[in-house]
């Protein structure tokens, strides 16, 4: 058996063409992440050391940055959600409703800079003062088309006739939306907020330009540490985002299979 | 057959996707061989643009060979010193801050000049260059600032540099490290606010100083309509002017000069930095590096830490109108502030010395140092007094200032005639040429103690705690959603009871 394993002659399977791939995440993720971790246990003199968790952990104004950067994300997540739901059940009713999606996702291929940097000088213009809701606004701004498309997706695959059915059984309007429409929406829902909350928690640009820097962000933060060659105080943060991004994202996979389940028991 | 031809396909595809990339290194090879190459490391914006060409006209003048000029820029110190330092820069020429040259002479990375001129002696001496203008050779400043050279003398001449212990630092020979041996100056200024004329007068600043970036005097047009450094250092700067000025100082530091001041980071200092900085916050507009020049000249703020050349820069582009003079203006608060330079240095990565040490000293040239300074904005390192005796380099301003690119005139006296621009006038504006004095103090290298700084201003510029505005959004939020679920109960039950009703009163 063995031998004639090994002299199988190459042949172009379907583990071959996942080659490049596997060098890709093994350069490209793998390496960057083992590196961040080195550098988290380094100080600047390449010693083994845990004062960059302690430094990270024990100073308040880090762990205030990090509840900014947190409760922007999640104000950020819920008004694009509570602005992109109607708009994309909206656009879901309408026979011209892909067309529209895609007015609003055109200006995405502009890069955002570019985009955060014209609103600036809009706000500017209008004499509004730079600050949190400039900020919040840009983010909402930037983030609203990742919330509409998912959204516009699932609730535009929604088969018909279960809200016909509904509304055959004596379900009002508001009725047939809460107990058809929004529980068939929930995994476009998940996704949304998992597309816009991830990026929110670690964006910095965004924040420093629509505040005059005057917002600090955990993002920026970060970008503030390797900056100024700090990089074990900048990995500990990094690996903190990237903690706080696996947990949210675990968390939304457990509501996305709850949800399922609920859909087929409870509705 | 169709796997082959996929196979084909892929490599194809790679091979020219790689294509491009073994060409453009057989191209670097290829010059390499022919020309000679110098590769300068230098600020943005930090020269005038046909400098590079003339020194390689320059160079084929006096070589024969002729010369291909790399010119790459950073825009902070620390992107240089990051990069030089993990020895990633293949560079020949860098042009660092003073403190940036320090912390590269600390870890080795640069040359001595005169260990260079060594090197290159026989072709020096057959090609008969001298390299009169440059400072670092142990026969005079050259054409250098002798003030500015007293400066570095003072802080960073031999016997000045010295490791944690205290002991002198040496170098391979044993002889202490003296800075003006390894760098020769390009530009130098102060650190000052730039500000707008109709908003802040001067008896305002003279009387505040340094709290107007406070806004001590609660001047209700400026309040917000500041701009600060994003930049540690020069933050960290300003605060402790600030706090020297207005004896907030913490205990024990009160008889500290200003050179002491700003190079001390001990615990208090920067916790005392901290508060004075956390409490600006309220007061302004935001931290800029890049784009306070253009806030200003469009009247988006009205004062902004900047420094000498930014001002300069910014004061001439900015509106001008003969009721109210310039729109903008510079001020250096007399009680305190930064004296800064940036000179050039030669790293250990150098491949072609000769060009290296022929570009700085051409640099020291007056006509290419005065060519520079009105280009960027910044004053030149090229000793005043060399320049303003040099009759075309006089000439040269007078022609700036005077007529516009095409030869025509722009300066006209009172009664609308054309006129000269005067010399004195841009040799006498302390704007450009301050006195150099005890109150102009050089910041050093932090050393380790540089990360307890950016600690400082991290914590400075977090604030004090999670702003209060954010709570009442995401409570807003919550309570919006609830009164959409509250509203969706409310219409359930109403809609429930008049069939009830209906119920009850047909029975």
């Amino acid at each position: 058996m063995k031998a004639t394993h090994v002299k199988k002659p190459f042949r172009l399977t379907k583990k071959a063409f996942g080659v490049p791939y596997m060098l890709f995440l093994l350069l490209f993720v793998i390496i960057p992440l083992v590196l961040i971790l080195v550098n988290a246990f380094l100080d600047s003199g390449n010693n083994l050391t845990f004062d960059n968790f302690k430094a990270f952990f024990s100073s308040k104004s880090s762990l205030i940055v990090l509840a900014n950067s947190l409760l922007v994300g999640v104000i950020t997540t819920l008004l694009c959600l509570i602005i992109g739901y109607p708009v994309a059940y909206i656009l879901s009713k309408m026979s011209s409703g892909k067309i529209i999606v895609l007015l609003y996702i055109i200006p995405m291929g502009v890069n955002f800079l570019i985009r955060t940097l014209a609103t600036k000088a809009i706000f500017i213009a209008m004499g509004v003062e730079l600050g949190m809701g400039t900020v919040i606004f840009g983010m909402v701004y930037n983030y609203l088309p990742f919330m509409i498309m998912p959204l516009h997706t699932t609730l535009s695959s929604i088969d018909k006739s279960y809200m016909e059915a509904a509304q055959d059984l004596g379900a009002d309007k508001a009725t047939v939306f809460v107990k058809t429409t929004l529980p068939l929406s929930v995994s476009g829902i998940i996704s949304g907020i998992t597309m816009v909350f991830i990026p929110t928690i670690s964006t910095y640009a965004i924040s420093q330009l629509l505040s005059n820097g005057k917002i600090f962000l955990f993002g920026d933060s970060i970008q503030l540490s390797f900056e100024q060659g700090m990089y074990g105080v900048g990995s500990i943060m990094s690996i903190v985002m990237l903690i706080f991004v696996l947990l949210s994202n675990f968390i939304m996979n457990k509501f996305n299979r709850q949800g399922n389940a609920a859909r087929r028991s409870l509705w | 057959m169709k796997k082959t031809a996929t196979l084909l396909v892929i490599i194809a595809v790679l091979a020219l996707t790689l294509l491009p990339v073994l060409s453009a290194c057989d191209k670097a090879d290829v010059s390499g061989g022919g020309t000679d190459r110098l590769v300068v490391y230098n600020w943005e914006d930090y020269i005038d643009t046909d400098m590079c060409d003339d020194f390689e006209a320059y160079y084929k003048e006096v070589t024969g060979r002729s010369l291909s000029i790399t010119y790459t820029t950073f825009d902070t110190n620390e992107t240089m010193l990051t990069k030089v330092l993990k020895g990633d820069a293949n560079v020949d020429l860098i042009c660092p801050s003073e403190y940036a040259i320090e912390k590269l002479l600390r870890a080795g990375c640069i040359l001595n000049h005169g260990d260079v001129l060594k090197d290159i002696a026989q072709q020096a001496q057959s090609l008969g260059l001298t390299f009169d203008g440059m400072s670092s050779l142990g026969n005079g400043d050259g054409n250098v600032e002798p003030a500015i050279m007293d400066v570095i003398r003072s802080m960073f001449g031999a016997g000045e540099l010295k490791d944690d212990s205290g002991n002198v630092l040496k170098d391979a020979s044993g002889k202490a490290l003296d800075m003006t041996e390894y760098m020769v100056p390009y530009f130098w200024g102060t650190l000052g606010i730039l500000y707008n004329t109709s908003v802040i007068t001067p008896d305002e600043l003279d009387e505040y100083g340094w709290g107007v970036l406070w806004n001590v005097q609660q001047n209700q047009k400026l309040e917000n309509k500041i701009l600060m450094k994003d930049s540690v250092r020069d933050s960290y700067a300003a605060a402790v002017f600030y706090m020297y000025e207005y004896g907030l100082l913490p205990e024990g530091y009160e008889d500290y000069t200003v050179q002491s001041l700003i190079n001390c980071t001990d615990n208090a200092m920067l916790e005392a930095a901290k508060k004075v900085l956390t409490e600006q916050r309220d007061h302004i507009s935001g931290y800029e590096v890049d784009f306070g020049k253009d806030d200003m000249i469009n009247e988006i703020v009205y004062a902004d830490l900047a420094w000498s050349g930014d001002a300069m820069y910014a004061i001439e582009e900015g509106g001008y109108d003969e009721e109210n003079g310039y729109q903008l203006d510079y001020y250096v608060p007399s009680v305190a502030s930064n004296i800064w330079y940036d000179g050039w240095v030669i790293p250990t990565t150098v491949n072609n010395k000769l060009a290296a040490m022929m570009f700085i000293d051409y640099m020291c040239d007056p006509m290419n140092g005065i060519r520079n300074s009105m280009e960027v904005g910044y004053t030149s390192a090229v000793a005043k007094d060399i320049l303003s005796s040099d009759g075309d380099v006089c000439d040269y301003i007078v022609e700036c200032y005077s007529y516009d690119e095409d030869g025509n005139p722009i300066l006209f006296d009172d009664d609308g005639n054309q006129t000269d621009y005067d010399v004195n006038e841009f040799f006498g504006d302390n704007r450009r040429y301050p006195t150099i004095n005890a109150t102009l103090g050089v910041m050093r290298d932090f050393g380790a103690q540089n990360d307890a700084l950016v600690q400082m201003w991290q914590q400075a510029k977090s604030g004090s705690g999670v702003p209060s505005s954010l709570w009442w959004c995401l409570l807003a939020i919550a309570l919006a959603i609830g009164a959409a679920i509250g509203i969706y109960f409310l219409v359930q039950a109403l809609k429930r009871r008049p069939r009830k009703t209906g119920a009850n009163t047909s029975k």
